[in-house]
């Protein structure tokens, strides 16, 4: 009989629980519903815009201009009230949310060029993120317009010279330089596709630690809280065994959770983002990643995962010990807060930050704590650092091995009875 | 009476707190050894030392010749402990339950049905075994913990509070139990502050208070020493 194999059974059976399923399911549905919902969102937001239109002007200037913007992809709708304040009344009632008004003498200023304005008004329906869109729609119908009243005008005055020219006479051709590597191509593109990249990678750490942690800690939470660790621990199997069981169970159980729940968040995020690598390949940006050596081969991803495996292991080892300072699984959720601050620190300050920069005591913070390791681990690959990943691996192997040994020696003294935080006064039974 | 268990000058500290004060005392095989007592007087603290879960401060524990100190693994091996207030896995039923622990112990599938239909047997809960452990009342959860005690015949059981939460017709039971397995050869060192239960079970006692035994005996000559009708006046007289 494997004993070990029996209690590790028993500990993802003790685990995998109908309420675990059920709010694993339920995360996804929720996340695929908004993602779902944002996505119709944004299609709405791609689409042609309706802006009503109040042309007090009437000039053959106003027309072509009219008939400009929707050449630049919104829908002009005249509206058929010759007073402003009809004009948005009416308005209101239709679903535009924006209102332009040429003013009358529009055309004649245009060719005395004197500056005439235009009055916007916009109908803010809503407070979400959709009813910003107004202040776009107004950004870009001005910059149409502007756009196209400049070209109109240099075209007049210096027929010869195309207005494209004139207004930018000199051109960039951009180079990025990664490492030995040079492309063509502009650095803030560069930057922004590795950025939105790699942005899963720290999300995905942060929540395959915290789960499998959690689960680790309520586990042996459980065990003191149900009154069966004693009996336990009478049994005839080494204690290294009972710890190394809980923290495997809880490392399974922990990562498929965090797969299930990061498949729902990429639901949730590609309603936001849409396919960066479809928009990337759009862009142009895809061919220059490939020269620059920046896109994760598969030897990236093994390291990347062996760097993950290890944090877990770390985490887990730490959450044995915060587990056996608990005295209940209500004292065990408390307890599970100095280790989210551990992975929340690296977390902020790899999204932020570039740790050369940092000053010397928050660099000497940021790579005393463990969980930095993974999260610099995906940069580090890309910019071929590789000693700083195997330092930072060694290096969680070594903080791993020392918390095991302290885990192991706990559970194998008297304290993994008696050593507890004090939460409330302390009954000692004799 | 060929002693199993010896318990010689046992000592037990928490922190500044001396919770045992040197204790002696022996249980032979087949023997029900009681330790009686009030609350806090190391009743328990003696068990759990026995039974692997706390270290001795000082003193010396054998069993079967095997040192508790240098081969707690071996005592692991031999004895069996129904902790006072133990509760049984929620999200097992009560038949994976048994399974579970009846595996750590088992050598063999046919040792394991074994284990398993005695336990059956003495848990006496019929098809609720196949229900969920989280859903016993305490009376029930206590039975399959002793089941799960019992069922591999361990050569020690050790017993604290055995019919602690349950009523009058599943204690009797219970102490039916105890007593069956004492009579196959079963040694059980057990503790309660019940004395008319432990008068009925037990074979000798060791009263015990403040972290010192004050006496030991059978009930029979502890009652005839302190002049006493019941162990509970042997309590009090020892006391005196």
């Amino acid at each position: 009989m494997n004993k070990f194999l029996n209690l590790l059974y028993k500990e993802i059976k003790e685990l995998v629980t109908l309420q675990l399923l059920i709010s694993l399911l339920f995360t996804i549905f929720l996340f695929y519903f908004i993602g779902q919902m944002a996505k119709t969102e944004m299609k709405k937001a791609m689409r042609t815009q309706k802006i009503a239109v109040l042309n007090l002007d009437d000039s053959p200037f106003s027309e072509q201009l009219i008939g400009n913007l929707k050449t630049a992809n919104f829908e002009p709708q005249m509206v058929k009230e010759r007073d402003k304040q009809r004009a948005i009344d009416e308005t209101k009632a239709t679903d535009a949310n924006l209102l332009l008004v040429i003013p009358q003498g529009f055309g004649q200023s245009l060719e005395t060029q004197e500056i005439k304005e235009i009055e916007t008004y916009s109908y803010l329906r809503t407070f979400s993120l959709v009813g910003s869109r107004s202040s776009v729609i107004i950004n870009a119908v001005i910059k149409a317009i502007n756009e196209y009243l400049s070209n109109d005008y240099l075209k007049k005055k210096i027929p010869d010279l195309s207005p494209e020219k004139i207004k930018n006479p000199i051109k960039s051709k951009d180079f990025v330089i990664v490492k030995d590597r040079m492309a063509e191509g502009k650095a803030e593109a560069v930057a922004g596709f590795v950025s939105s990249q790699s942005l899963f990678v720290p999300i995905i750490l942060m929540m395959i630690i915290i789960y499998a942690s959690q689960m680790v800690i309520s586990a042996i939470a459980m065990e003191k809280q149900n009154k069966t660790l004693e009996t336990l621990l009478t049994v005839p199997i080494s204690r290294t065994s009972i710890v190394t069981a809980k923290m495997f169970a809880s490392g399974i159980v922990g990562l498929i959770s965090a797969v299930i729940y990061m498949f729902g968040f990429r639901f949730y995020m590609s309603g936001f983002m849409g396919d960066i690598s479809q928009a990337a390949a759009a862009s142009g940006v895809s061919g220059v990643i490939q020269k620059l050596g920046l896109a994760m081969d598969t030897k990236g991803f093994i390291i990347l995962g062996i760097s993950l495996f290890f944090a877990i292991l770390v985490a887990l080892a730490l959450a044995t010990i915060l587990g056996v300072l608990a005295e209940d699984y209500r004292s065990a959720q408390s307890l599970i807060m100095p280790l989210i601050f551990l992975v929340m620190i690296p977390y902020f300050l790899s999204f932020f930050s570039d740790p050369k920069t940092l000053s010397l005591p928050a660099k000497i913070l940021l790579y005393a704590i463990p969980f930095s390791h993974p999260f610099l681990t995906s940069q580090n690959l890309l910019l071929e650092n590789y000693s700083a990943v195997l330092y930072g691996i060694l290096y969680m192997l070594a903080v791993f091995i020392v918390l095991i040994i302290v885990a192991a020696r706990i559970f194998s003294t008297d304290k993994v009875l008696t050593m507890k935080l004090k939460f409330r006064k302390k009954k000692v039974q004799f | 009476m060929d002693n199993v268990l010896k318990v010689a000058g046992l000592r037990k500290f928490y922190g500044g707190l001396e919770a045992l004060k040197g204790i002696d005392f022996e249980v032979g095989r087949g023997e029900i050894f009681a330790l009686i007592g009030p609350n806090g007087a190391g009743k328990t603290t003696a068990l759990r030392i026995v039974a692997t879960l706390l270290s001795p401060s000082d003193g010396k524990v054998t069993f079967l010749g095997y040192d508790l100190k240098k081969q707690p693994e071996k005592f692991r091996e031999k004895i069996s402990y129904l902790p006072e207030e133990a509760g049984a896995y929620k999200n097992l039923k009560g038949t994976d339950y048994l399974k579970f622990m009846a595996k750590f112990y088992a050598k063999s599938d046919k040792e394991l049905g074994e284990f398993i239909k005695r336990a059956q047997d003495i848990a006496d809960l019929g098809t609720r075994l196949n229900e969920k452990a989280g859903t016993y009342s305490k009376g029930m959860t206590r039975k399959l913990l002793l089941a799960r005690a019992l069922m591999t015949r361990p050569d020690l059981a050790i017993l604290d509070e055995p019919t602690s939460g349950l009523d009058v017709i599943n204690a009797l039971e219970v102490r039916e139990i105890v007593k069956r397995f004492a009579k196959e050869g079963i040694s059980v060192l057990l503790s309660s502050h019940n004395m008319l239960e432990i008068e009925f079970l037990s074979d000798r006692v060791g009263l015990i208070d403040k972290g010192r035994i004050l006496d030991t005996g059978t009930p029979e000559v502890l009652k005839e020493k302190y002049k006493a009708r019941n162990l509970e006046e042997v309590f009090r007289s020892a006391l005196q």
